[in-house]
């Protein structure tokens, strides 16, 4: 008996010394993995816009981010967005709520610098802070509206949808008419070897050019990809060559992976309806944004 | 039990006479499955070697303080941590060499050979000698691993630390796991070869 309560005690002991070891190097480092995040986010927004490699972005090209928020207080729930009203160096971020129909409820001012607006803590603080007390924020999804010279050129949206097993996480850069200009998958656990070639470029870039009417109905086959399309979607071809071919097949099914064709169902119901939500959603924003002349440098 | 070899000679005990690869053969899921190319073997080899010392370290230390009942779950314990630590210190600051190789980090904790030097060594030894035999163990592996990773690169992708010196790839098969075996296979002979023909020089019989 005595030895077994030894033994638990001190196993117990060397769990908590243990646990303790970890939890330190946990928030040693939790700054630098939050950086790494924000760096690889960067990374794919850039690349999915065009721009790795040589390619550097022009000067005239800006990024805003837009935060989506569910705010329910005891009348009802409602949509909050924060949207940046600052032109140039100074930030300047506004909380809008819209009831479901789309009719704005209130602005609010949010003092948060532009640093804490990147991170969520903070910003659910402040916004938090600007609604004051009785309502509650739930993060839903960012958003980023990429302008060129003031004009928009794309956006960026993130979508989570189910796969085969857990959630997939992708994010689609769309033209400013909603049509697919990229396609990354950013997280997802599917089967090596057959769901989760979603990620390779043979796949992925299949959406790239669906336009937003195409998209609406976009379906699956369970056919083989044509030699050139599949030349065409490897970038083995030469950039005229390939254009005229995704061209031909711009407004084809997406070939379904082989062995995978719920991932690939997945991940074309998830883009199509992640796409036709995001449309939807932004024309109730611009219209709310234009009947009370809220200034927005997008 | 107290150990008269010098510090030195721990280490090269580690690399040379029991080199966890070549001559234990212990933890050859890793060498083969990781070692495809120099930088690779390079990277887990630092990470078993840092897993190593510490959990040597570490179970020296408090050696007369454990169970005798409990020593394997104390030692399991302390080695999870010890990976969990390089795994998180590697995911912040070396993201992209993480990204790699971030599933076999995490393997480590079933390493073999770090179990079987914290029984052997650490648990009996005074805290100076287990560091200077877990630098030579994990200086062994992390050696065995580049030269596996030598072979398979040069012979595979005609490459060596991505540099393309070849011009073409021999091999491609030794690119895939199952080479792995063979290039193990091989340099296991060779060295123990090269022990028989050194010990006939000084004259010992085999």
């Amino acid at each position: 008996m005595k030895n077994i309560i030894t033994i638990i005690v001190r196993l117990t002991l060397s769990c908590l010394i243990a646990a303790f070891v970890i939890g330190l190097f946990f928030v040693l480092t939790s700054k630098a993995k939050k950086h790494n995040e924000h760096v690889n986010e960067e990374k794919v927004v850039y690349s999915l816009l065009g721009y790795k490699g040589d390619v550097r972005a022009p000067e005239s090209l800006k990024l805003y981010a837009l935060y989506r928020y569910v705010v329910s207080d005891p009348k009802g729930k409602s949509i909050g967005y924060l949207i940046p009203t600052g032109q140039g160096e100074t930030a300047a971020f506004s909380f809008i709520t819209l009831d479901l129909d789309g009719n704005l409820i209130e602005q609010k001012q949010v003092t948060v610098s532009a640093e804490n607006a990147v991170d969520r803590e903070g910003r659910d603080k402040a916004i938090q802070a600007a609604l004051g007390s009785g309502k509650d924020i739930t993060y839903a999804d960012k958003t980023i509206i990429v302008t060129e010279n003031g004009s928009r050129i794309a956006y960026l949206v993130t979508g989570k949808f189910p796969g085969f097993k857990t959630f997939i996480s992708a994010m689609m850069a769309l033209k400013p008419d909603f049509g697919v200009r990229g396609l990354a998958i950013l997280e997802h656990e599917e089967d090596p070897g057959l769901g989760a070639e979603i990620e390779k470029d043979y796949f992925k870039n299949q959406f790239i050019g669906k336009s937003f009417d195409s998209l609406k109905g976009l379906d699956v086959v369970k056919e083989p990809i044509p030699e050139e399309y599949l030349k065409a979607l490897e970038s083995r071809l030469q950039k005229e060559e390939a254009a005229q071919i995704r061209e031909k097949f711009k407004d084809h099914a997406i070939y379904a992976l082989t062995g995978a064709t719920i991932s690939s169902r997945s991940v074309t119901n998830g883009v199509k309806g992640t796409v036709k939500k995001f449309a939807y959603r932004l024309n109730i924003l611009d219209k709310v944004l234009k009947d009370q002349k809220i200034a927005v440098p997008f | 039990m107290a150990n008269d070899k010098s510090s030195m000679q721990l280490v090269a005990n580690g690399i040379l006479k029991e080199n966890p690869i070549f001559r234990l053969a212990l933890s050859m899921c890793p060498a083969v499955g990781i070692s495809t190319t120099v930088m690779n073997g390079f990277m887990l080899g630092i990470a078993v070697l840092f897993v190593q010392v510490f959990s040597s370290l570490t179970i020296s230390m408090v050696k007369n303080l454990i169970h005798p009942r409990i020593r394997i779950p104390t030692y399991t314990l302390t080695i999870a941590t010890w990976v969990t630590v390089i795994d998180m210190v590697l995911a912040a600051y070396l993201p992209e060499a993480y990204a790699k190789m971030g599933i076999f980090v995490k393997l480590i904790v079933a390493f073999a050979i770090i179990t079987m030097r914290l029984e052997m060594f650490a648990c009996k030894e005074p805290v100076g000698a287990s560091f200077w035999d877990g630098l030579g163990m994990g200086l062994g592996f992390m050696i065995g691993m580049m030269t596996i990773g030598l072979v398979r690169e040069l012979l595979g992708s005609g490459a060596i630390l991505g540099y393309d010196v070849l011009g073409f790839k021999p091999l491609l098969f030794f690119i895939l796991p199952s080479a792995g075996f063979f290039v193990v296979g091989l340099m296991m002979a060779f060295f123990n070869s090269i022990e028989i023909y050194y010990k006939r020089k000084k004259g010992f019989k085999s």
